[in-house]
């Protein structure tokens, strides 16, 4: 079970840096195809970016920003992204996630619909990863108390 | 005839005397006025600054200040200056903004941010120049033929107030050779230092007042000073 962290240092510094390691993420799964990175990665961070307030801040303060209910919406909305994207791919009868098909509806030449194409499965990726890796830590951290005091 | 005359005058004297006392005490009793209205409304203030800081400047400005900076982090990042990315970076921006405007500004205090900027970058070379003062004189601690090595924990009682300002010492003092920060609790600093002498130049206390002076925290105390005279004109008052 996460308590609440009593070190001003950490707390303040943690603080500080939540909102900058949340943008490097965000940063790394938007510039994922064309730099090292892309949806897991960034997904990874912004995970890390929450699990950091966690355990600063304490579960109440973390819940009050991103509750449960919104982590299971954005874990199975990241996976429909990813699915819809590839299904959308085959409905315009190419392949599953052959993104050139998208061109037809976004009125692109097929270089910038595979880009686009790929930005969204990044997005689907990082907001299920993220989702998945902060509910991990989330039950992980919860488990241990299921007996005992629920103060946090 | 000169005895009506010289209690005349000594009648005119004694009216002269009288008015000049009441005039005193009409002064006296407008400054003591002014001073309380004063202490009244620098009370307000200072209870304004204590509390009210974080309601006033709240809620939007917060959000585009961290915006701004949000999205100067990711211009830096990003290197690519054309509208879909620029685009892109202000989405994502306002997004982190709009969910954590209330982390990165949760204790803002008294003081202009862009003075507290310029103020600790001016305090950057003099801690690095303590830094390499406080490196050599470790060494010469270190590989002297004397055992000068005498571990010590000291604990003090800071004035600064605000957690960022707590955790700059802190990491000033880590950040130096020779001292360790190891724990704040309520405000009171225990530090582990290597040798007498290092400890004295903590106990001195110049880093404690640069950082007050960078976060401008020292500055209310003259205000302070200021309306602790209040009281000493309601006592000028009683005398009269």
């Amino acid at each position: 079970m996460i308590q609440k962290s009593d070190d001003i240092i950490i707390k303040t510094l943690a603080r500080i840096l939540v909102p900058f390691i949340q943008i490097y993420a965000l940063y790394v799964i938007m510039h994922g195809h064309y730099s090292p990175g892309g949806g897991f990665q960034g997904g990874v961070i912004l995970a890390a970016s929450l699990i950091l307030l966690m355990i600063t801040h304490g579960v109440k303060d973390t819940q009050k920003r991103i509750s449960e209910k919104a982590v299971a919406i954005f874990s199975s909305s990241g996976v429909l992204i990813y699915a819809g994207i590839g299904v959308l791919c085959l409905v315009l009868f190419g392949n599953f996630l052959d993104y050139s098909t998208l061109a037809k509806i976004l009125h692109v030449d097929p270089a910038h619909a595979r880009s686009y194409g790929i930005l969204g499965i990044e997005i689907g990726v990082g907001l299920a990863v993220m989702a998945v890796m902060f509910s991990v830590f989330f039950d992980i951290s919860q488990g241990e108390s299921s007996g005992e005091d629920k103060e946090n | 005839m000169e005895v009506t005359l010289l209690i005349e005058a000594m009648d005119t004297s004694f009216r002269l005397m009288e008015d000049a006392r009441r005039q005193a005490v009409d002064l006296l009793n407008t400054a003591v006025k002014l001073t309380s209205e004063t202490r009244t409304v620098e009370e307000k203030n200072i209870q304004a600054i204590f509390t009210g800081a974080q309601e006033s400047k709240s809620g939007f400005q917060n959000l585009v200040v961290t915006f701004l900076m949000l999205f100067a982090f990711w211009v830096l990042l990003s290197g690519k200056y054309d509208l879909f990315h620029l685009a892109l970076g202000v989405i994502c921006s306002l997004l982190i903004a709009y969910l954590t405007h209330d982390l990165l500004f949760a204790n803002v205090r008294v003081g202009d941010a862009r003075v507290i900027a310029w103020r600790f970058f001016a305090y950057i070379p003099w801690l690095l120049y303590q830094i390499i003062t406080a490196n050599i004189y470790v060494a010469s601690v270190v590989l002297g033929p004397k055992q000068r090595v005498k571990p010590q924990i000291i604990r003090f009682k800071t004035k600064l107030e605000s957690d960022i300002s707590w955790v700059t010492l802190a990491n000033s003092i880590t950040l130096t050779p020779g001292t360790i920060t190891m724990d704040i609790r309520d405000g009171e600093f225990f530090v582990h230092a290597l040798d007498k002498k290092v400890a004295d130049d903590l106990n001195a206390g110049e880093m404690e007042d640069r950082i007050a002076h960078v976060y401008m925290e020292a500055d209310h105390i003259y205000v302070q000073d200021a309306l602790d005279v209040a009281p000493i004109f309601g006592e000028l008052k009683k005398g009269l």
